[in-house]
Protein backbone atom coordinates (compact mmCIF):
# COMPACT_ATOMS: atom_id res chain seq x y z
CA UNK A 1 0.00 0.00 0.00
CA UNK A 2 3.13 2.06 0.14
CA UNK A 3 2.87 5.35 -2.72
CA UNK A 4 5.62 7.01 -4.34
CA UNK A 5 5.84 10.75 -2.76
CA UNK A 6 7.93 13.48 -3.74
CA UNK A 7 8.82 15.75 -0.60
CA UNK A 8 10.55 18.98 -1.27
CA UNK A 9 12.42 19.95 2.24
CA UNK A 10 13.94 23.07 2.61
CA UNK A 11 14.30 23.25 -1.08
CA UNK A 12 16.12 19.95 -1.80
CA UNK A 13 13.44 17.16 -3.26
CA UNK A 14 13.34 13.45 -2.17
CA UNK A 15 11.22 10.56 -3.14
CA UNK A 16 9.98 7.99 -0.39
CA UNK A 17 7.80 5.74 -0.72
CA UNK A 18 5.40 6.27 2.42
CA UNK A 19 2.44 4.29 3.66
CA UNK A 20 -0.78 6.33 3.97
CA UNK A 21 -0.70 6.03 7.66
CA UNK A 22 2.51 7.72 8.70
CA UNK A 23 2.79 11.44 9.56
CA UNK A 24 4.99 14.26 7.67
CA UNK A 25 6.88 13.94 11.41
CA UNK A 26 7.37 9.98 10.75
CA UNK A 27 8.91 10.98 7.16
CA UNK A 28 10.81 13.57 8.25
CA UNK A 29 12.48 12.18 11.21
CA UNK A 30 12.50 8.62 10.35
CA UNK A 31 13.22 8.61 6.18
CA UNK A 32 15.04 12.07 6.20
CA UNK A 33 17.10 12.14 9.02
CA UNK A 34 15.99 15.42 10.30
CA UNK A 35 15.69 15.00 13.54
CA UNK A 36 15.51 18.67 14.53
CA UNK A 37 11.84 18.90 14.47
CA UNK A 38 11.02 17.38 17.59
CA UNK A 39 8.13 14.53 18.34
CA UNK A 40 5.92 15.46 21.87
CA UNK A 41 2.62 14.74 22.80
CA UNK A 42 1.30 13.39 19.18
CA UNK A 43 -2.20 14.89 19.38
CA UNK A 44 -2.15 18.67 18.83
CA UNK A 45 -1.35 20.58 22.02
CA UNK A 46 2.47 21.13 22.02
CA UNK A 47 4.16 22.40 18.91
CA UNK A 48 7.87 21.04 19.26
CA UNK A 49 6.56 19.54 15.24
CA UNK A 50 6.00 22.56 13.95
CA UNK A 51 7.19 23.43 9.87
CA UNK A 52 6.17 25.54 7.81
CA UNK A 53 3.81 24.71 4.59
CA UNK A 54 2.94 27.47 2.54
CA UNK A 55 4.01 30.05 4.49
CA UNK A 56 2.03 28.93 7.82
CA UNK A 57 2.77 26.93 10.70
CA UNK A 58 1.66 23.63 11.02
CA UNK A 59 1.94 20.33 13.24
CA UNK A 60 3.87 17.49 11.43
CA UNK A 61 2.30 15.04 13.49
CA UNK A 62 -1.36 15.63 12.62
CA UNK A 63 -0.38 16.39 9.12
CA UNK A 64 -0.36 13.02 6.78
CA UNK A 65 2.90 12.59 5.00
CA UNK A 66 1.07 12.11 1.72
CA UNK A 67 -0.93 15.02 2.35
CA UNK A 68 2.21 17.06 1.35
CA UNK A 69 3.02 16.12 -1.84
CA UNK A 70 3.88 18.95 -4.08
CA UNK A 71 3.83 21.34 -1.40
CA UNK A 72 7.48 23.18 -0.30
CA UNK A 73 8.58 22.35 3.47
CA UNK A 74 10.29 24.02 5.59
CA UNK A 75 12.00 22.67 8.70
CA UNK A 76 14.40 24.23 11.26
CA UNK A 77 17.31 22.69 9.62
CA UNK A 78 16.21 24.72 6.26
CA UNK A 79 16.67 28.46 8.02
CA UNK A 80 20.27 28.43 8.95
CA UNK A 81 23.30 26.64 8.51
CA UNK A 82 25.88 26.45 12.13
CA UNK A 83 28.04 29.16 10.88
CA UNK A 84 25.10 31.60 10.54
CA UNK A 85 22.51 31.04 12.53
CA UNK A 86 18.96 32.80 11.68
CA UNK A 87 17.85 36.25 13.45
CA UNK A 88 15.39 34.75 15.45
CA UNK A 89 17.79 31.71 16.68
CA UNK A 90 20.03 34.51 17.56
CA UNK A 91 17.80 36.32 19.78
CA UNK A 92 16.83 33.16 21.52
CA UNK A 93 20.59 32.44 22.34
CA UNK A 94 20.63 36.31 23.44
CA UNK A 95 17.85 37.15 25.36
CA UNK A 96 17.97 33.26 27.24
CA UNK A 97 14.56 31.82 25.83
CA UNK A 98 16.75 28.69 25.57
CA UNK A 99 17.03 26.55 28.40
CA UNK A 100 17.01 22.18 27.37
CA UNK A 101 15.95 23.23 23.82
CA UNK A 102 13.82 20.64 23.03
CA UNK A 103 10.61 23.23 22.86
CA UNK A 104 12.93 25.20 20.39
CA UNK A 105 13.01 23.91 17.27
CA UNK A 106 8.98 24.21 17.35
CA UNK A 107 8.71 27.78 18.63
CA UNK A 108 11.28 29.11 16.23
CA UNK A 109 9.40 27.73 13.20
CA UNK A 110 6.30 29.14 14.94
CA UNK A 111 8.08 32.41 15.08
CA UNK A 112 9.36 32.55 11.82
CA UNK A 113 5.86 31.91 10.42
CA UNK A 114 4.61 34.63 12.36
CA UNK A 115 7.23 37.54 11.41
CA UNK A 116 7.41 36.53 7.53
CA UNK A 117 3.70 37.53 7.75
CA UNK A 118 3.89 40.60 10.02
CA UNK A 119 7.47 41.66 10.78
CA UNK A 120 6.49 43.58 13.54
CA UNK A 121 3.58 42.03 15.75
CA UNK A 122 2.37 43.20 18.58
CA UNK A 123 1.95 41.30 22.18
CA UNK A 124 -1.01 39.70 20.95
CA UNK A 125 -0.61 39.12 17.82
CA UNK A 126 3.03 37.01 19.64
CA UNK A 127 0.40 35.58 22.08
CA UNK A 128 -1.79 34.27 19.85
CA UNK A 129 0.49 32.95 17.18
CA UNK A 130 2.43 31.27 20.19
CA UNK A 131 -0.39 30.21 22.00
CA UNK A 132 0.17 26.49 19.91
CA UNK A 133 3.50 25.77 21.74
CA UNK A 134 4.59 25.18 24.98
CA UNK A 135 8.14 25.40 26.88
CA UNK A 136 8.10 23.26 30.29
CA UNK A 137 11.62 24.78 31.14
CA UNK A 138 12.06 28.59 30.62
CA UNK A 139 8.82 30.42 30.48
CA UNK A 140 7.08 32.06 27.66
CA UNK A 141 7.82 35.95 28.66
CA UNK A 142 11.72 35.32 27.86
CA UNK A 143 10.64 33.55 24.16
CA UNK A 144 8.12 36.52 24.08
CA UNK A 145 10.96 38.81 24.28
CA UNK A 146 13.60 37.34 21.95
CA UNK A 147 10.38 36.84 19.28
CA UNK A 148 9.55 40.41 20.10
CA UNK A 149 13.46 41.93 19.80
CA UNK A 150 14.01 39.79 16.74
CA UNK A 151 10.72 41.63 15.11
CA UNK A 152 12.78 44.48 15.74
CA UNK A 153 15.96 43.90 13.61
CA UNK B 1 1.25 7.67 19.36
CA UNK B 2 1.12 5.58 15.85
CA UNK B 3 -1.69 6.10 13.60
CA UNK B 4 -3.65 2.44 12.88
CA UNK B 5 -3.59 1.40 9.29
CA UNK B 6 -5.88 2.24 6.78
CA UNK B 7 -6.59 2.89 2.87
CA UNK B 8 -6.12 6.91 2.18
CA UNK B 9 -8.68 8.09 -0.51
CA UNK B 10 -8.43 11.67 -2.23
CA UNK B 11 -11.19 11.71 -5.00
CA UNK B 12 -10.84 14.53 -7.78
CA UNK B 13 -14.49 15.40 -7.44
CA UNK B 14 -17.48 16.06 -5.34
CA UNK B 15 -19.55 13.23 -6.83
CA UNK B 16 -16.34 10.83 -6.69
CA UNK B 17 -16.32 11.17 -2.93
CA UNK B 18 -19.90 10.52 -2.30
CA UNK B 19 -19.41 7.31 -4.71
CA UNK B 20 -16.13 6.07 -2.58
CA UNK B 21 -18.63 6.86 1.04
CA UNK B 22 -21.68 5.20 -0.35
CA UNK B 23 -19.24 2.19 -1.46
CA UNK B 24 -17.50 2.22 2.22
CA UNK B 25 -20.37 2.68 4.39
CA UNK B 26 -19.61 2.83 8.05
CA UNK B 27 -16.31 1.47 7.22
CA UNK B 28 -14.66 5.06 6.26
CA UNK B 29 -14.54 8.11 7.79
CA UNK B 30 -14.42 11.67 6.44
CA UNK B 31 -10.69 13.35 6.51
CA UNK B 32 -10.65 17.44 6.64
CA UNK B 33 -8.06 19.29 8.37
CA UNK B 34 -7.73 15.86 10.58
CA UNK B 35 -6.76 17.55 13.58
CA UNK B 36 -9.39 15.99 15.99
CA UNK B 37 -9.62 12.52 13.52
CA UNK B 38 -6.10 11.73 13.27
CA UNK B 39 -5.93 12.49 17.66
CA UNK B 40 -8.82 10.32 18.25
CA UNK B 41 -7.04 7.41 15.31
CA UNK B 42 -3.86 7.56 17.58
CA UNK B 43 -6.10 7.21 20.64
CA UNK B 44 -8.16 4.23 19.02
CA UNK B 45 -11.20 5.81 19.89
CA UNK B 46 -12.09 5.54 16.08
CA UNK B 47 -10.32 3.47 13.48
CA UNK B 48 -11.60 3.91 10.31
CA UNK B 49 -10.68 1.17 7.35
CA UNK B 50 -10.64 4.13 5.03
CA UNK B 51 -10.16 8.04 4.87
CA UNK B 52 -11.37 9.96 2.15
CA UNK B 53 -9.95 13.38 1.90
CA UNK B 54 -12.04 16.08 1.46
CA UNK B 55 -10.56 19.72 1.78
CA UNK B 56 -8.79 20.34 -1.49
CA UNK B 57 -12.17 19.39 -3.14
CA UNK B 58 -13.17 22.81 -5.25
CA UNK B 59 -16.79 22.37 -4.79
CA UNK B 60 -15.93 22.91 -0.85
CA UNK B 61 -14.32 25.92 -1.35
CA UNK B 62 -17.04 28.64 -2.14
CA UNK B 63 -17.75 31.33 0.14
CA UNK B 64 -20.55 33.39 -1.40
CA UNK B 65 -23.85 35.40 -1.06
CA UNK B 66 -26.51 34.43 -2.79
CA UNK B 67 -30.36 36.77 -3.50
CA UNK B 68 -32.53 35.22 -0.36
CA UNK B 69 -29.39 36.98 1.73
CA UNK B 70 -28.15 33.80 3.03
CA UNK B 71 -23.73 33.84 3.70
CA UNK B 72 -22.71 30.04 1.74
CA UNK B 73 -19.44 28.81 3.40
CA UNK B 74 -18.09 25.83 1.97
CA UNK B 75 -16.81 23.16 4.50
CA UNK B 76 -13.33 23.07 3.55
CA UNK B 77 -12.93 26.74 4.09
CA UNK B 78 -9.65 26.88 5.98
CA UNK B 79 -10.28 28.38 10.18
CA UNK B 80 -7.53 31.06 9.09
CA UNK B 81 -8.82 32.28 6.17
CA UNK B 82 -12.51 32.61 7.61
CA UNK B 83 -10.58 34.48 10.75
CA UNK B 84 -9.47 36.91 8.71
CA UNK B 85 -12.39 37.52 6.18
CA UNK B 86 -13.90 41.01 7.15
CA UNK B 87 -16.83 40.60 5.45
CA UNK B 88 -18.35 38.14 7.06
CA UNK B 89 -16.84 39.16 10.51
CA UNK B 90 -19.18 42.27 9.87
CA UNK B 91 -22.53 40.56 8.81
CA UNK B 92 -21.67 37.28 11.29
CA UNK B 93 -19.80 38.78 14.35
CA UNK B 94 -20.61 36.02 16.72
CA UNK B 95 -19.12 33.35 14.13
CA UNK B 96 -16.25 34.85 13.38
CA UNK B 97 -15.28 35.49 17.36
CA UNK B 98 -16.01 31.54 17.18
CA UNK B 99 -13.44 30.72 14.74
CA UNK B 100 -10.72 33.24 16.53
CA UNK B 101 -11.18 31.14 19.68
CA UNK B 102 -10.91 27.56 18.04
CA UNK B 103 -7.75 26.17 19.55
CA UNK B 104 -4.47 27.29 18.54
CA UNK B 105 -3.10 29.21 15.13
CA UNK B 106 -1.17 25.99 14.16
CA UNK B 107 -3.84 24.09 14.70
CA UNK B 108 -6.55 27.12 12.76
CA UNK B 109 -4.19 27.03 10.14
CA UNK B 110 -4.44 23.28 9.17
CA UNK B 111 -8.13 22.31 10.10
CA UNK B 112 -11.81 23.40 7.89
CA UNK B 113 -15.56 24.77 9.37
CA UNK B 114 -16.77 21.70 8.31
CA UNK B 115 -14.77 19.38 10.78
CA UNK B 116 -15.54 21.88 13.34
CA UNK B 117 -19.24 21.80 13.01
CA UNK B 118 -18.84 17.88 12.63
CA UNK B 119 -16.64 17.63 15.82
CA UNK B 120 -17.01 14.19 17.69
CA UNK B 121 -18.08 15.18 21.20
CA UNK B 122 -15.50 14.92 23.82
CA UNK B 123 -15.51 13.29 27.58
CA UNK B 124 -12.51 12.77 29.79
CA UNK B 125 -13.09 9.62 30.09
CA UNK B 126 -12.85 8.79 26.54
CA UNK B 127 -10.72 11.10 24.85
CA UNK B 128 -7.55 9.14 26.63
CA UNK B 129 -4.95 6.72 25.07
CA UNK B 130 -6.15 2.93 24.62
CA UNK B 131 -4.40 1.60 27.99
CA UNK B 132 -6.10 4.88 29.94
CA UNK B 133 -9.54 3.82 28.87
CA UNK B 134 -8.82 -0.35 29.23
CA UNK B 135 -7.68 0.34 32.73
CA UNK B 136 -11.59 1.29 33.78
CA UNK B 137 -14.73 -0.27 33.41
CA UNK B 138 -16.33 -0.03 29.98
CA UNK B 139 -18.75 2.61 29.59
CA UNK B 140 -22.03 3.21 27.55
CA UNK B 141 -19.64 4.65 24.79
CA UNK B 142 -17.02 2.26 25.15
CA UNK B 143 -19.65 -0.80 24.81
CA UNK B 144 -20.14 -1.20 28.48
CA UNK B 145 -23.18 0.03 30.47
CA UNK B 146 -22.19 2.55 33.20
CA UNK B 147 -21.16 6.53 32.84
CA UNK B 148 -18.22 7.21 34.71
CA UNK B 149 -18.82 11.39 33.96
CA UNK B 150 -22.37 11.12 35.63
CA UNK B 151 -23.42 8.33 38.23
CA UNK B 152 -26.22 6.72 37.54
CA UNK B 153 -26.60 8.32 33.63
CA UNK B 154 -28.47 5.53 31.59
CA UNK B 155 -26.83 6.93 28.33
CA UNK B 156 -23.42 8.71 27.18
CA UNK B 157 -23.72 12.35 28.04
CA UNK B 158 -20.29 13.16 26.10
CA UNK B 159 -19.62 17.17 25.51
CA UNK B 160 -20.24 18.55 22.08
CA UNK B 161 -17.15 21.18 22.15
CA UNK B 162 -17.68 22.63 18.82
CA UNK B 163 -17.11 26.48 19.37
CA UNK B 164 -19.14 27.69 16.25
CA UNK B 165 -22.14 25.02 17.15
CA UNK B 166 -24.20 26.86 18.97
CA UNK B 167 -23.32 30.20 16.75
CA UNK B 168 -25.00 28.23 14.30
CA UNK B 169 -27.58 26.99 16.28
CA UNK B 170 -28.33 31.15 17.31
CA UNK B 171 -27.95 32.32 13.78
CA UNK B 172 -30.63 30.06 12.61
CA UNK B 173 -27.91 28.65 9.73
CA UNK B 174 -28.83 26.13 8.03
CA UNK B 175 -26.52 22.33 7.12
CA UNK B 176 -26.08 21.57 3.39
CA UNK B 177 -25.55 17.82 3.42
CA UNK B 178 -24.95 15.47 0.38
CA UNK B 179 -24.98 11.75 0.07
CA UNK B 180 -25.09 10.18 -3.51
CA UNK B 181 -28.23 11.06 -5.33
CA UNK B 182 -29.62 13.15 -2.37
CA UNK B 183 -29.07 17.05 -0.96
CA UNK B 184 -30.98 18.44 2.10
CA UNK B 185 -30.41 21.75 3.61
CA UNK B 186 -31.31 21.40 7.42
CA UNK B 187 -31.86 23.88 10.00
CA UNK B 188 -28.82 23.81 12.69
CA UNK B 189 -30.99 22.81 15.01
CA UNK B 190 -31.87 19.91 13.73
CA UNK B 191 -28.87 18.52 12.75
CA UNK B 192 -27.67 17.76 16.49
CA UNK B 193 -28.74 15.26 18.25
CA UNK B 194 -28.57 15.28 22.55
CA UNK B 195 -26.97 11.96 22.47
CA UNK B 196 -22.98 11.26 23.51
CA UNK B 197 -22.33 9.25 20.85
CA UNK B 198 -24.30 9.63 17.63
CA UNK B 199 -24.68 13.91 18.29
CA UNK B 200 -25.60 14.78 15.01
CA UNK B 201 -27.74 13.15 12.39
CA UNK B 202 -25.56 12.52 9.75
CA UNK B 203 -25.18 9.21 8.16
CA UNK B 204 -21.69 7.94 7.20
CA UNK B 205 -22.11 8.22 3.71
CA UNK B 206 -23.11 11.48 3.94
CA UNK B 207 -21.07 14.82 3.49
CA UNK B 208 -21.92 18.33 4.99
CA UNK B 209 -20.65 20.48 2.00
CA UNK B 210 -21.43 24.49 3.17
CA UNK B 211 -23.00 26.37 5.88
CA UNK B 212 -25.12 29.04 4.95
CA UNK B 213 -25.92 32.10 7.80
CA UNK B 214 -28.83 34.42 7.19
CA UNK B 215 -28.69 37.47 7.04
CA UNK B 216 -30.72 40.00 9.06
CA UNK B 217 -32.27 38.83 12.58
CA UNK B 218 -29.90 40.38 14.64
CA UNK B 219 -27.32 38.56 12.39
CA UNK B 220 -25.10 41.44 12.47
CA UNK B 221 -25.25 42.10 16.29
CA UNK B 222 -24.44 38.57 17.97
CA UNK B 223 -21.62 37.71 19.78
CA UNK B 224 -19.80 34.89 21.49
CA UNK B 225 -18.20 34.50 24.51
CA UNK B 226 -16.34 31.55 25.38
CA UNK B 227 -14.72 30.55 28.90
CA UNK B 228 -11.88 28.24 29.28
CA UNK B 229 -9.21 27.06 31.40
CA UNK B 230 -6.45 28.55 29.36
CA UNK B 231 -7.17 31.59 26.86
CA UNK B 232 -4.15 30.59 24.34
CA UNK B 233 -5.56 26.82 23.10
CA UNK B 234 -8.40 24.72 25.35
CA UNK B 235 -12.00 23.49 24.74
CA UNK B 236 -14.32 25.67 26.20
CA UNK B 237 -16.02 25.06 29.89
CA UNK B 238 -19.29 26.65 28.48
CA UNK B 239 -19.60 29.18 25.86
CA UNK B 240 -22.65 31.22 24.79
CA UNK B 241 -23.66 32.60 21.34
CA UNK B 242 -26.38 35.33 21.44
CA UNK B 243 -28.46 37.25 19.35
CA UNK B 244 -31.35 39.94 19.32
CA UNK B 245 -33.25 41.47 17.04
CA UNK B 246 -34.40 45.02 18.01
CA UNK B 247 -36.82 47.03 16.32
CA UNK B 248 -37.16 50.42 17.81
CA UNK B 249 -37.48 50.18 20.90
CA UNK B 250 -38.61 46.90 21.22
CA UNK B 251 -37.17 43.10 20.75
CA UNK B 252 -38.81 40.86 19.04
CA UNK B 253 -36.56 37.86 18.86
CA UNK B 254 -34.00 36.80 21.52
CA UNK B 255 -31.56 33.63 20.80
CA UNK B 256 -29.23 32.66 23.73
CA UNK B 257 -27.53 29.32 23.12
CA UNK B 258 -25.20 27.88 25.39
CA UNK B 259 -22.19 25.26 23.75
CA UNK B 260 -19.70 22.55 25.23
CA UNK B 261 -21.76 22.31 28.55
CA UNK B 262 -24.00 19.19 26.76
CA UNK B 263 -23.88 16.81 24.16
CA UNK B 264 -25.96 19.19 21.76
CA UNK B 265 -26.16 23.15 22.16
CA UNK B 266 -28.49 24.19 24.71
CA UNK B 267 -31.20 26.59 23.83
CA UNK B 268 -32.24 28.74 26.83
CA UNK B 269 -35.49 29.01 25.85
CA UNK B 270 -37.04 30.63 29.11
CA UNK B 271 -34.20 33.00 29.62
CA UNK B 272 -34.61 34.63 26.03
CA UNK B 273 -38.48 34.48 27.22
CA UNK B 274 -37.29 36.92 30.19
CA UNK B 275 -35.93 39.81 27.38
CA UNK B 276 -38.70 39.31 25.12
CA UNK B 277 -41.24 40.49 27.42
CA UNK B 278 -38.91 43.33 29.09
CA UNK B 279 -36.70 44.24 26.32
CA UNK B 280 -32.55 44.63 27.32
CA UNK B 281 -33.28 46.52 30.21
CA UNK B 282 -30.79 45.62 33.28
CA UNK B 283 -33.51 44.30 35.85
CA UNK B 284 -34.19 41.90 32.76
CA UNK B 285 -30.64 40.80 31.87
CA UNK B 286 -29.72 39.67 35.64
CA UNK B 287 -33.15 37.95 35.79
CA UNK B 288 -32.50 36.26 32.52
CA UNK B 289 -29.28 35.11 34.20
CA UNK B 290 -31.34 33.84 37.09
CA UNK B 291 -33.67 31.94 35.20
CA UNK B 292 -30.88 30.09 32.94
CA UNK B 293 -29.09 28.55 35.68
CA UNK B 294 -31.94 26.70 36.53
CA UNK B 295 -32.78 25.95 32.82
CA UNK B 296 -30.37 23.37 32.33
CA UNK B 297 -31.05 20.10 32.55
CA UNK B 298 -28.48 17.63 33.36
CA UNK B 299 -24.66 18.51 33.40
CA UNK B 300 -21.80 16.87 34.25
CA UNK B 301 -19.14 17.49 37.11
CA UNK B 302 -16.29 16.96 34.66
CA UNK B 303 -13.48 19.53 35.23
CA UNK B 304 -15.63 21.78 37.71
CA UNK B 305 -18.51 21.25 39.59
CA UNK B 306 -21.85 21.16 38.04
CA UNK B 307 -22.96 23.95 40.25
CA UNK B 308 -19.67 25.74 39.04
CA UNK B 309 -21.24 25.41 35.25
CA UNK B 310 -24.39 26.26 36.27
CA UNK B 311 -23.33 29.42 37.98
CA UNK B 312 -20.79 30.23 34.80
CA UNK B 313 -24.06 29.84 32.55
CA UNK B 314 -25.65 32.37 34.55
CA UNK B 315 -22.80 35.01 33.87
CA UNK B 316 -22.51 34.07 30.36
CA UNK B 317 -25.87 34.81 29.82
CA UNK B 318 -25.50 38.15 31.37
CA UNK B 319 -22.39 39.18 29.63
CA UNK B 320 -24.17 38.10 26.35
CA UNK B 321 -26.92 40.66 26.97
CA UNK B 322 -25.00 43.35 27.68
CA UNK B 323 -22.80 43.05 25.10
CA UNK B 324 -26.00 42.99 22.47
CA UNK B 325 -27.42 45.94 24.84
CA UNK B 326 -23.78 48.25 23.97
CA UNK B 327 -23.87 46.86 20.47
CA UNK B 328 -27.21 48.04 20.14
CA UNK B 329 -26.87 51.44 21.80
CA UNK B 330 -23.74 51.80 19.87
CA UNK B 331 -25.86 51.59 16.82
CA UNK B 332 -28.63 53.93 18.37
CA UNK B 333 -31.19 51.44 18.22
CA UNK B 334 -31.08 50.65 14.51
CA UNK B 335 -32.82 47.67 13.13
CA UNK B 336 -31.41 44.63 12.04
C1 LIG C 1 -5.08 20.68 21.10
C2 LIG C 1 -6.43 20.84 20.46
C3 LIG C 1 -7.27 21.88 20.86
C4 LIG C 1 -8.52 22.06 20.29
N1 LIG C 1 -9.30 23.08 20.71
C5 LIG C 1 -10.53 23.28 20.15
C6 LIG C 1 -11.35 24.35 20.57
O1 LIG C 1 -10.97 25.16 21.43
N2 LIG C 1 -12.58 24.48 20.03
C7 LIG C 1 -13.03 23.62 19.08
O2 LIG C 1 -14.17 23.79 18.62
N3 LIG C 1 -12.27 22.59 18.64
C8 LIG C 1 -11.02 22.41 19.14
N4 LIG C 1 -10.24 21.35 18.71
C9 LIG C 1 -10.81 20.35 17.81
C10 LIG C 1 -10.51 20.55 16.31
O3 LIG C 1 -9.16 20.90 16.11
C11 LIG C 1 -11.38 21.62 15.68
O4 LIG C 1 -12.70 21.44 16.04
C12 LIG C 1 -11.26 21.64 14.15
O5 LIG C 1 -12.04 22.69 13.64
C13 LIG C 1 -11.67 20.36 13.49
O6 LIG C 1 -11.59 20.54 12.09
P1 LIG C 1 -10.77 19.53 11.14
O7 LIG C 1 -10.89 20.04 9.75
O8 LIG C 1 -9.39 19.33 11.62
O9 LIG C 1 -11.63 18.21 11.36
P2 LIG C 1 -11.29 16.66 11.18
O10 LIG C 1 -10.46 16.19 12.31
O11 LIG C 1 -10.77 16.38 9.82
O12 LIG C 1 -12.77 16.07 11.31
C14 LIG C 1 -13.51 16.12 12.51
C15 LIG C 1 -14.73 15.20 12.39
O13 LIG C 1 -15.66 15.72 11.46
C16 LIG C 1 -15.87 14.84 10.36
N5 LIG C 1 -15.94 15.70 9.18
C17 LIG C 1 -15.02 16.62 8.79
N6 LIG C 1 -15.46 17.31 7.71
C18 LIG C 1 -16.68 16.81 7.41
C19 LIG C 1 -17.64 17.11 6.41
N7 LIG C 1 -17.45 18.07 5.49
N8 LIG C 1 -18.79 16.39 6.39
C20 LIG C 1 -19.02 15.42 7.31
N9 LIG C 1 -18.16 15.09 8.29
C21 LIG C 1 -16.99 15.78 8.34
C22 LIG C 1 -14.70 13.89 10.40
O14 LIG C 1 -15.02 12.63 9.85
C23 LIG C 1 -14.41 13.81 11.88
O15 LIG C 1 -15.28 12.92 12.50
C24 LIG C 1 -8.96 21.17 19.27
C25 LIG C 1 -8.11 20.14 18.85
C26 LIG C 1 -6.86 19.96 19.43
C27 LIG C 1 -5.97 18.84 18.96
S1 LIG D 1 -20.12 10.70 29.22
FE1 LIG D 1 -20.13 8.74 30.34
S2 LIG D 1 -20.65 7.21 28.77
FE2 LIG D 1 -20.04 9.07 27.67
S3 LIG D 1 -17.84 8.81 27.26
FE3 LIG D 1 -17.99 9.93 29.22
S4 LIG D 1 -17.96 8.30 30.77
FE4 LIG D 1 -18.39 7.29 28.82
S1 LIG E 1 4.04 16.66 18.81
FE1 LIG E 1 2.83 17.79 17.41
S2 LIG E 1 1.79 19.17 18.72
FE2 LIG E 1 2.89 17.97 20.16
S1 LIG F 1 13.59 25.07 26.76
FE1 LIG F 1 13.03 23.15 27.64
S2 LIG F 1 10.97 22.94 26.98
FE2 LIG F 1 11.43 24.93 26.31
Amino acid sequence: MKQILSLTVNNDTYEVAVSPWRTLLDVLRDDLGLMGTKRGCGSGTCGVCTVIIDGRAILSCLTLALECAGKSITTIEGISSPESLHPIQKSFIENGAVQCGFCTPGIVMTSKALLDEKPQPNDDEIKEALAGTFCRCTGHIKIMEAVKKASKQ
Amino acid sequence: MRLPRFEYVRPQALEEALSVLAQSGSRAKILAGGTDLLVNMKQRTVCPEVLVSIKTLSELLMVSSDAQGFTAIGSGANLTDLAANAGIAEKFPAFIQAVRAIASKHIRNMACIGGNVCLDTRCWYYNQSKLWRDARERCHRTGGSVCHAIKGAARCHAINSSDTAPVLVALDAKISVMKKGENRLIPARQFYCDDGIRNTILEPSAIVTAIHLPDGNGAGRSAFIKLSMRRGIDFALCSIAARANINGAGVTDVRLVLGSIASMPIVLEKAAQVIMEAGLTQSAIEKAGEVARTELGIITNLFTSAGYKRQLAGVLVKQALNELKGKTAKRGGAKA
